[in-house]
């Protein structure tokens, strides 16, 4: 689903992101990607998303070179792909329920059909009461759940989490990554990046271990 | 997932409705500024605007005037009336003439007996000064050169004395407003980049305010078209509401002028209809406002929108 070959990212200024990757993720796995903060972790989860773009190497993506997408193409491409950050990156300016919609809305839904599924995706995350609250009014671990329900309104089957629970107390850590472990039941290709070692030993998912944006 | 082709043109209306509606409450949420941006573009389209409705209106008086175009014929002394009567039913076979008049020396004596207060002061002379005249009414599809063609052959007749014509001033008079009209079309031009420039300032700022939200709209994979569209529709109403306050100022305008203008229409003896001259401002300031807005919208989307990207 998503295979690495000797990918590397080197930023303007000659500062790696990350270097040499090799990397190969099935479809429907479910990965953790460790290491220093520094050590590459966002880089990798930007590269599959087409925030960067890889400076060598090539990035296969359901067997598709992304490395030289053309730009008109990297909407179609992000659609394939839930992103989730640690600061859950939602509108303060809208309701819970639009910011959750918005995947939908730019991929052209029915109004019936964002309806029922803006829901279905509350309910999974158990916010379904909160649809017409601002994200604002919301604590911070219902933030990233709205942030999640987003992620997977659209049934993306790749899933990106760069440090969901880095705010979290471990509770409510627990409570996200087993959200993602919920998902990855229903197939979708999920990686994570966290440095929250305790946690993710618990889970006993594979781990990839970045050092200074190398593999280990 | 199937969707049927029903489904996607509803959703397509969908989104339109959606990206209109959240421009225009986006309006909403300044109504200051939303309502100071309004006022300027209205004003700048006002200005030419009540110019060409102005011109209109003269030209319309003008034009009436030239469809009653008469040419004056003096007839030399001595051609009595059954001459003129004659040299009347001829020129009223040429195609230019709608037909003639004739004025003998006596009806023109009359004329002047009554009108000019020197009565007694005629009735001292021993026979009538006043030729007679035949008074040419032309057909009104005559061009003002044709006018002048048809007079200098007049003028050679045998039986002509002089001739008078009032083409002279007509002809300034539409020097005049061609002119003028070239004018403030150039004006027009101007102050529709002027609106444009306005209105593509407007939607640089709408990028500036809503930058996060673009940015989250490209991560979820929305579209260049997806993002572009609601600032078009904030271009595309500001065109449209400048455009209807414009008419408003153009409206007032001619509601102002309307009652020296009715006088001036009654010494020209034409009737002309301001609510005319306000639906044609109406049906020019409309699309000129759309199509000004949405040319600055695009504008400041293409120039500002690709450099913003998610972090």
């Amino acid at each position: 689903m998503i295979h690495f070959e000797n990918v590397s990212k080197r930023f303007p200024g000659g500062h790696y992101g990350v270097s040499n990757i090799t990397l190969n993720i099935e479809s429907g796995a479910l990965a953790f990607i460790t290491g220093h903060s520094g050590a590459g972790k966002s880089t990798l989860l930007r590269l599959i998303a087409l925030l960067e773009r890889p400076t060598r190497g090539q990035l296969l993506i359901d067997g598709r070179n992304i490395g030289r997408l053309p730009e008109k193409e990297i909407p179609a491409h992000r659609r394939k792909i839930g992103l989730i950050f640690q600061d859950h990156r939602l509108l303060n300016d809208r309701s819970v329920f639009d910011n959750v919609a918005l995947p939908l809305h730019v991929r052209g839904f029915p109004v019936r059909e964002v309806g029922k599924r803006v829901r279905a995706s509350l309910d999974k995350v158990g916010l379904l009461k909160k649809e017409k609250v601002l994200p604002i009014t919301l604590s911070s671990g219902e933030q990233q759940r709205v942030g999640i329900a987003r992620a997977i309104v659209s049934r993306p089957p790749i899933l990106l989490a760069d440090e969901p629970t880095g705010n979290l107390d471990p509770e409510l850590s627990r409570e996200i990554m087993d959200l993602f472990l919920a998902f990855n039941q229903l197939g979708i290709t999920t990686l994570i990046a966290s440095h929250d070692l305790d946690l993710i030993k618990k889970l006993g998912r594979p781990v990839i271990n970045l050092q200074q944006g190398e593999l280990t | 997932m199937r969707v049927t082709l029903s489904a996607r043109i509803s959703a397509w209306i969908d989104q339109h409705q959606r990206s209109a509606y959240s421009s225009y409450m986006e309006m909403r949420r300044r109504p200051l500024a939303a309502m100071m941006t309004l006022l300027v573009i209205g004003i700048t389209l006002a200005l030419p605007a009540s110019l060409l409705s102005l011109l209109k209106i003269s030209q319309t008086l003008t034009g009436d005037h030239q469809q009653n175009a008469s040419i004056s014929l003096f007839l030399k002394n001595g051609i009595v009336d059954q001459k003129a009567l004659r040299v009347a039913a001829d020129l009223e076979q040429q195609p230019q003439i709608d037909h003639v008049e004739l004025l003998t020396s006596a009806d023109a004596m009359e004329e002047f007996r009554s009108h000019s207060g020197f009565g007694d002061a005629l009735d001292a002379l021993d026979d009538n000064p006043l030729p007679n005249v035949l008074l040419i009414h032309l057909t009104p599809d005559n061009s003002s050169i044709d006018i002048r063609k048809l007079a200098a052959e007049l003028k050679e007749e045998s039986v002509t004395d002089s001739i008078e014509y009032d083409q002279g001033w007509i002809e300034r008079m539409q020097a005049i407003t061609q002119a003028i009209r070239r004018a403030v079309q150039a004006l027009g031009f101007g102050l529709g980049l002027a609106v444009m420039l306005i209105i593509g300032n407007t939607i640089r700022l709408e990028i500036m305010n809503r930058r996060e939200e673009i940015e989250v709209t490209r991560l979820v994979g929305g579209s260049d078209d997806f993002i572009r569209r609601p600032f078009l529709y904030i271009g595309l109403i500001y065109g449209l509401f400048g455009a209807l306050i414009a008419w408003l100022l153009v409206s007032i305008l001619l509601m102002l002028v309307s009652g020296p203008l009715g006088r001036l229409a009654e010494l020209y003896d034409t009737a002309i209809s301001l609510s005319a001259f306000s639906l044609h401002a109406l049906l020019l300031l409309i699309p000129i406002g759309i199509s000004f807005g949405l040319a600055g919208a695009w504008l400041a989307v293409n120039r500002h929108l690709s450099s913003i990207n998610p972090e």
